[in-house]
């Protein structure tokens, strides 16, 4: 494997435990803020020394605590691109690009700043400094600079969370196309979800400095193992969960039973839906006879977004404030007006191959 | 006009700032990066002469460096003379007494560094020292100059130590100050006047000029 990381730092009220591989493929490390994503990229670069553990890169030991190794960041050739970019404000664009391109003789030098600058369409920025750069273009020179000089990983630290939107989606392309040509591994931080899923092939979820998930992203994102990383993967409805006879588990917090396909072999404790899998439909629905999992169902609250809304259900009985639901929906504005007229309750589905069943 | 007492202010203080210079920067880094738990006690005795009377460093220093003391002995077999009432010993009592000067601005314009520009230039491969001179010195090069201006000015001004450590000894440690005191002393008003004069135009004159460029170097990249 192309990147082994296995380890352990204890900071003032903070455990960080962590073990991964990656291979070639981009690797996505998932977490909410203080899950230890930035300080295992730390680790990896060389910032931030860990008690115990072991990181090696291509068959180059970085970290091994067993065996006193320790190699200094500067030696230990991994680009970082950090999340405020960290130009350095007193050198043009060409300069930090060259940065670490020292020991190169000039021509080899010069070919690598152009190079970089020609693949980051920089070129009419080489001889300016970064304060009068925007946001992205300041972001296009750290990546640049960080690959002038060859590093064996790329680790990018939310490389998108200090821009606009509207910016995003561009550099993110930009970004992706870079990586599919880049041969070393890549590391790319995110609490982004949808982010991380696009540029990356593997998911690390991280939770409370330990690694909570790891796999294939379509994996971890049809099968969450934990309410964790459920949660983590943007799912919005859980409910507490009680198995009944095989194939049923009564939802506790819902007051519904329902039918599931997931086999579970420990006994399930949670049940969970994703917000754009629940169905709503008219009432009719609730008289089929062969309709499984669907519910009468009120609503509690609604919010609009500029083509889908929200909306926050409550099954069984009307809801008595806006807080009191249960469950929430994601649909289409189009579908949405289709029914917002019509009178409550209406028929809500969750559908048996859409739930799925955690542990703790 | 005492030409010789002006030309010898300007050796001691070009001499102190340039040592400073050299020596401030190293303990500067030391006290801004270092994580010793200690580090505080080495910090207090830096700004030491910010608090004594100069008479009373004065008085340390003159009997540190006397013939009897290591130090003392040790000059003595290298050079030939005592430190005490030359300009061997005006010029280390001048760097100790205005040490804090120059390494506080140091230390000041060192903390100013954001700290991801260190591990930055960390992990594009440069060493330490090469991260010192590349990227920590040029964006804290208000605080270096600021040191290097105020500890030669500071020299210039410096009274009682100059008495202290050099005594009064023209073109070896009569300075300017000690000279316009003599002046004075002698009830010479006119000579003492046009020499302070002198000081006082020279003093603002270089403040000014240094403090101007200063400004212009750094808008050259801070403003967009």
């Amino acid at each position: 494997m192309p990147l082994e990381v296995a380890i352990e730092k204890q900071v003032s009220g903070f455990r960080l435990a962590v073990e991964f591989t990656a291979d070639g493929a981009p690797l996505g490390l998932l977490g909410p803020s203080g899950s230890g994503k930035t300080m295992t990229l730390r680790a990896i670069a060389g910032l931030e020394t860990p008690d115990r553990g072991r990181i090696e890169l291509h068959g180059r030991v970085l970290f091994d605590s067993a065996h006193g190794i320790n190699v200094p960041a500067r030696e230990r050739r991994i680009g970082l691109l950090f999340q405020n970019y960290a130009l350095f404000p007193h050198l043009t664009v060409a300069q930090n690009i060259s940065f670490g391109l020292r020991r190169l003789p000039a021509p080899e030098r010069a070919r690598r700043v152009e190079q970089q600058l020609a693949a980051a369409h920089l070129e009419d920025f080489a001889s300016r400094y970064p304060a009068s750069l925007s946001g992205g273009e300041q972001q296009r020179v750290a990546l640049a600079r960080a690959l002038a000089v060859e590093p064996a990983a790329l680790l990018l630290d939310e490389p998108f969370s200090a821009l606009d939107t509207h910016l995003r989606s561009a550099l993110e392309r930009q970004l992706r196309q870079t990586l599919e040509t880049y041969q070393g591994s890549t590391l790319f931080v995110s609490h982004n979800l949808e982010e991380a899923y696009r540029v990356c092939e593997k998911l690390v979820v991280l939770s409370n400095g330990s690694v909570a998930a790891l796999g294939p992203k379509e994996e971890i994102f049809r099968h969450p193992p934990t309410l964790e990383v459920a949660r983590v993967t943007g799912c919005k409805n859980f409910s507490r969960a009680r198995r009944l006879s095989d194939g049923r588990v009564e939802a506790l917090e819902w007051g519904c039973t329902l039918r599931v396909t997931q086999e579970s072999a420990k006994p399930p404790v949670h049940v969970a839906i994703r917000a754009h899998h629940v169905r709503v439909h008219l009432a009719q629905k609730l008289n089929l006879q062969n309709s499984e999992n669907v519910f009468p169902c009120w609503l509690a609250a609604m919010t609009e977004t500029p083509f889908r809304v929200t909306l926050d259900l409550r099954i069984g009985s009307p809801p008595a404030s806006p807080a009191d639901f249960h469950l929430q929906a994601e649909v289409f504005k189009t579908e949405w007006e289709s029914f917002r007229d019509l009178p409550q309750p209406w028929a809500i589905e969750l559908a048996t191959d859409r739930l799925f069943l955690l542990q703790d | 006009m005492n030409w010789q007492a002006i030309t010898l202010s300007l050796k001691l203080a070009g001499s102190v700032a340039g040592i400073l210079l050299v020596a401030g920067l190293p303990i500067a880094y030391w006290v801004t990066f270092s994580r010793w738990r200690w580090k505080f006690l080495i910090e207090a005795v830096v700004a030491l002469p910010l608090v004594l009377p100069p008479t009373v460093l004065g008085y340390y220093i003159l009997v540190g460096l006397g013939p009897r003391t290591f130090p003392g002995k040790l000059w003595q077999s290298w050079f030939g003379q005592t430190l005490p009432f030359t300009f061997g010993g005006l010029l280390i009592a001048s760097v100790l007494y205005s040490l804090p000067f120059a390494v506080q601005p140091f230390s000041a314009g060192f903390e100013t560094v954001d700290r991801t520009l260190i591990e930055a230039s960390w992990t594009l491969g440069a060493s330490r020292l090469g991260t010192f001179f590349r990227v920590i010195l040029p964006l804290s090069a208000a605080g270096a100059i600021t040191g290097t201006v105020l500890s030669f000015a500071h020299t210039i001004g410096e009274f009682g130590v100059v008495l202290m450590v050099g005594g009064n000894i023209p073109g070896a440690t009569r300075t300017v100050s000690i000279d316009i005191y003599d002046q004075v002393q002698a009830a010479n008003y006119e000579a003492a006047n046009r020499t302070a004069l002198v000081l006082l135009l020279f003093s603002f004159l270089v403040l000014s000029v240094i403090y101007g460029t200063n400004r212009r170097a750094m808008s050259l990249w801070r403003k967009p």
